[in-house]
């Protein structure tokens, strides 16, 4: 049975711990605390308390204990939030990329679906994996129970990347499958066609969902570093080559690789999505930490 | 191409550097698994193609860098030729041996330079080439029987050369040049047109004129190569005799003979009492004074009497200017004890006058007639033609017919064999003769003595002019003298009735004197040895006023003793031209002696020449008195200067290569500037400054095309 430890670092199991994700709109089926619920009624029940710690919102310190003990305590209530979040995580041929820095793009979008995973899992979101290349490849409804933590994690253990993208029709059919509004953290490079995915991600913007797009990047994606003479092989068709002087091509990739993440950045902003540009070579914490960042705005 | 550092061209192997980056990168391609695959796409999209044309011009220009940089520093040289298998060139140099090339200059004459630059040029040749001299003046001819590889055996033979003939036949010279490089062994073909280029000679091809030999000269495959090379002197300033006249061709012993002299002045400066001296036999006689404005001319005449019977050399000889060789002039005047000329007269009269050959025979005896001292050359015998007989032929020179209406009994016959035997006769016709008998028997189909058939008889209309004697330059040694109009207009005589005559057959039938009416009035005809003259008018004055005329003497005495000399020599000759003499098939191999007027002799054998014995020299080089000896019989001949050589003006250098552009030639002044070209034909212009610009910009295009590749 797959482990947390076995897809994360027990550092990286530490640091996750402390970060909280924080929807940004209303969302059903938040009811009190952290969350803003349209559903009224939900019982909150205190839960602990634990030590602040940077970042966290401090309106939900405990003044009291500061008065008595003058530390900063935040308050944890068990029912805080019901967040439907489900993480979509692209395994498409196009993640398998290893950059010349030995990271594997999958790999990296696996452990940062762990670690979401696992803080929605400790906030009592319930969560869902999605998994899908041309089509979906595996989907696990929304749970809330720790349980369901291991069988999300033995999913992303098992799923190896390898077919064609086709994440558009994927969204499209994602759109019919998930019943209730809520959160859709989508985790890939994106390489497909950039107007489908923004007609994809209007459907699901439609049906309410709160869309997060995390796009997965090896520096050797943004950077073009190659020198010599190369035969570029689709990772999703080893037929489809392209036998090029990456030198000679290097300045007019760089255009239409911001020609790309410029259509992506405005339809993503154009849908109200939140659009975070991942290199591979950062940490996955910090990678987070700039998220939440964001949606603290 | 040929290369001068050809060991530099090594370094175009250099070119395998960025052939073999450009393999090697291509072999140790390395695969990269890629996801972004769609980028890359869209990077090509649309420019896979073009990428590709743009990396291999790129891998192109980079391969041509180190080969044109190693072109350059091997300094390459084009070679037309070489493509001809060069090395050996067919040379012919066509050089310009006319007396105005003998004109002084500092650096020595045109020809002396020529002869110089000549050895030079033969010098600097390939070994294995062969070359030709064609020397232009005068009649072109060869050098050699036939181009030699034995190249220094030309300046040796061409020292020999006196340099003294006259005018340049261009299309002629042209045309011996163009048939010696046609037998040319060599693919490389040179032709040098060696001359002072001057102006009498040049002036109408400098101005537009055709040179159709130099045209097909040109179109020889392989096509030569032809230079243009001009040798001048700086002297324009020179003095020379122009023309001059004797006023007879034979004259009796003690007979005084007219020589008029025209003396030319081709400079801008004026000469005073340039010093004219008379020369008979070798003694100067006496001397004159003239002078002489720019450009101008003087005329002088002397007269002479020889006392002895035989040849005489006559001349003239004038001193002052720089440039001597052409201020001499010779003549040979023949002195004869008389001619004896038979008139027959067809209509005689007792009245003084009257007779048809009464005014002949005052033109042809006019000392007798006046009744002087002085002795006639001419002794005449008239005749009355019905009681003509055979033995009146005996010991005449000439027979003149006046008016006869036909010949009786054998006397035609007598007097074709007269003719044939070398006599001379002149036929003028009258209202007399019988015209059907002179054509039927007298012309016999051009078989007869008559030079051509007789159409008939013209009357001038009482309404219209009458006829007269055609202006124009004359050339026939009998009318030669009257050009100058002090020897009488001829154009005074009016003709009332005049024959006309049938176009003539034969080529050998020439007209002396034409009517303004499109006539002869004078038509000659060769028959064997003798000569015959046919006149379209009457010898008295019944159709013209001819006989009336003042110049009717001297015509009639021309004519005379043009008839009388006919087998002799002329007064004189010009240099250029071979002493010719037709002899009687008798004198067949005899051997003539002929003397040069520095003392040399040559021996000179008479040939046959189809029916007829043919004495003939080579090409007489020198001006001066020459003697011809058999036995004991010596005849002098003279030889003159072209004049129009004298006018030393040359063509200006920028008319020369004008001319040279005009018909795609080179043109040099001098060996310096020859060798030049003959450098860059032979081995090619030097072609590193164009590989060097060629080098710069294939640089400039290879950053420009990287650029561009990178950008996309």
């Amino acid at each position: 049975m797959a482990t947390l430890s076995s897809i994360l670092e027990a550092e990286d199991i530490t640091s996750l711990q402390s970060l909280q994700l924080f929807a940004r709109t209303v969302v059903e089926g938040f009811t009190t605390g952290q969350h803003a619920s349209p559903h009224k009624g939900f019982s909150v029940e205190f839960r602990q308390h634990r030590p602040y710690v940077q970042g966290d919102d401090i309106r939900r310190l405990d003044w009291k204990i500061f008065g008595r003990a003058d530390r900063f305590y935040i308050r944890e209530f068990d029912e805080e939030t019901n967040l439907r979040a489900t993480i979509v995580l692209d395994a498409s041929g196009s993640m398998n990329y290893r950059g010349q820095k030995g990271v594997q793009k999958f790999d990296y979008a696996r452990k940062l679906a762990a670690a979401m995973a696992y803080l929605l899992m400790s906030q009592q979101d319930a969560v869902g994996l999605i998994t899908f290349d041309s089509k979906i490849r595996e989907f696990i409804p929304n749970r809330t129970r720790i349980t369901h933590l291991h069988h999300v994690l033995e999913t992303l253990v098992k799923t190896e990347p390898g077919k064609d993208t086709a994440l558009a029709p994927v969204l499209e059919s994602l759109a019919q499958r998930l019943k209730r509004r809520g959160l859709v953290i989508l985790i890939s490079d994106f390489f497909d066609d950039a107007t489908a995915i923004m007609r994809a991600i209007g459907v699901l913007r439609k049906k309410g969902h709160e869309i997060i797009a995390m796009q997965l990047w090896d520096r050797d994606e943004l950077d073009f570093p190659f020198g010599q003479w190369s035969r570029f092989e689709n990772l999703e068709n080893s037929e489809d080559t392209l036998l090029l002087d990456p030198a000679a091509v290097r300045l007019r990739y760089m255009e239409v690789l911001k020609n790309f993440q410029e259509q992506l950045k405005e339809g993503f902003r154009k849908h109200q999505v939140d659009y975070l540009s991942l290199p591979t070579d950062e940490s996955h914490s910090s990678a987070l930490r700039s998220y939440l960042a964001l949606r603290m705005r | 191409m040929t290369f001068l550092n050809a060991i530099l061209l090594a370094g175009g192997a250099a070119f395998l550097i960025p052939l073999l980056i450009h393999l090697l990168n291509k072999r140790r391609v390395q695969t990269v698994r890629w996801g972004a695959m769609h980028l890359l796409q869209e990077v090509l999209r649309q420019r896979k193609r073009k990428l590709n044309i743009e990396q291999w011009l790129l891998l192109a220009v980079r391969i041509a860098i180190p080969i044109v940089l190693a072109l350059c520093l091997a300094r390459p040289v084009l070679t037309a030729l070489r493509s001809l298998g060069i090395g050996k060139t067919s040379l012919v140099m066509m050089l310009d041996d006319s007396f105005s090339m003998r004109a002084p200059a500092p650096g020595g004459s045109p020809a002396e330079q020529a002869r110089l630059d000549v050895g030079h040029v033969l010098d600097a040749q390939p070994n294995g080439s062969d070359a030709q001299i064609v020397l232009a003046g005068g009649n072109a001819r060869r050098l050699l029987d036939q181009s030699t590889s034995t190249l220094d055996i030309i300046p040796k033979q061409l020292a020999e050369k006196t340099n003294q003939a006259g005018p340049v036949k261009i299309n002629e010279a042209l045309q011996t040049a163009a048939a010696s490089l046609s037998k040319a062994p060599n693919g490389a073909r040179e032709l040098a047109i060696l001359s002072d280029f001057q102006a009498s000679d040049w002036q109408s091809v400098a101005d537009g004129a055709a040179l159709p030999a130099l045209d097909n000269l040109l179109k020889q495959d392989p096509k030569p190569q032809v230079t243009f090379y001009r040798l001048t002197s700086d002297l324009t300033e020179n003095l020379s005799i122009a023309s001059a006249e004797l006023s007879a061709l034979v004259v009796a012993e003690g007979q005084p003979i007219g020589l008029r002299v025209r003396i030319q002045n081709h400079g801008k400066r004026p000469w005073q009492d340039v010093a004219v001296h008379l020369e008979a036999d070798g003694a100067r006689l006496r001397t004159s004074r003239v002078s002489l404005p720019p450009e101008g001319e003087a005329v002088i005449s002397f007269t002479h009497a020889f006392d002895k019977v035989g040849d005489h050399s006559l001349g003239v000889r004038l001193e002052g200017d720089s440039f001597p060789d052409d201020n001499a002039f010779y003549s040979v005047v023949q002195v004869r004890n008389q001619l004896n000329v038979l008139l027959v007269d067809g209509d005689p009269s007792t009245e003084p006058l009257g007779g048809a050959a009464d005014f002949l025979e005052l033109a042809l005896t006019p000392y007798q007639s006046a009744k002087a001292d002085l002795k006639d050359l001419i002794r005449t015998t008239k005749v009355d033609a019905r009681r003509l007989r055979e033995d009146d032929y005996r010991g005449k020179e000439i027979i003149i017919l006046a008016d006869v209406d036909r010949l009786q009994g054998n006397r035609l016959s007598e007097l074709e064999k007269f003719v044939k035997g070398g006599g001379g006769l002149i036929v003028f016709t009258g209202p007399h003769c019988d015209l059907d008998w002179y054509n039927r028997e007298f012309y016999k189909k051009g078989d007869g003595l008559l030079p051509t058939s007789i159409k008939g008889l013209l009357r001038a209309q009482s309404s219209t002019a009458p006829a007269r004697v055609l202006q124009q330059r004359l050339t026939h040694p009998a009318t030669v003298y009257f050009n100058d109009a002090r020897g009488g207009r001829l154009q005074d005589a009016e003709f009332q009735s005049w024959l006309e005559f049938d176009a003539p057959k034969d080529a050998n039938v020439k007209p002396l004197l034409q009517l303004d009416r499109g006539t002869p009035l004078f038509i000659e005809k060769s028959y064997e040895q003798g000569r015959v003259i046919l006149a379209a008018t009457t010898a008295d004055a019944e159709w013209s006023n001819l006989p009336l005329q003042p110049f009717f003497v001297p015509l009639m005495q021309r004519l005379v003793t043009y008839l009388a000399t006919q087998n002799s020599l002329t007064a004189w000759d010009l240099v250029g031209e071979p002493l010719r003499m037709v002899l009687p098939k008798s004198r067949l191999g005899v051997e003539y002696t002929l003397r040069d007027p520095t003392g040399q002799t040559s021996t000179i054998k008479v040939k046959a020449d189809g029916e007829e014995a043919l004495l003939e020299s080579l090409p007489i080089t020198a001006p001066g008195i020459y003697k011809l000896t058999q036995g004991n019989t010596t005849q002098l001949l003279a030889y003159n200067l072209d004049p129009t050589e004298s006018d030393l003006t040359p063509l200006p250098a920028e008319k020369v290569k004008q001319l040279a552009e005009r018909h795609n030639a080179a043109f040099v002044e001098s060996f310096d500037a020859w060798q030049k070209l003959d450098r860059t034909r032979r081995h090619g212009s030097e072609l590193w400054q164009p590989f060097l610009i060629g080098l710069l910009v294939l640089l400039f295009f290879e950053v420009l095309l990287q650029q561009r590749i990178a950008r996309g």
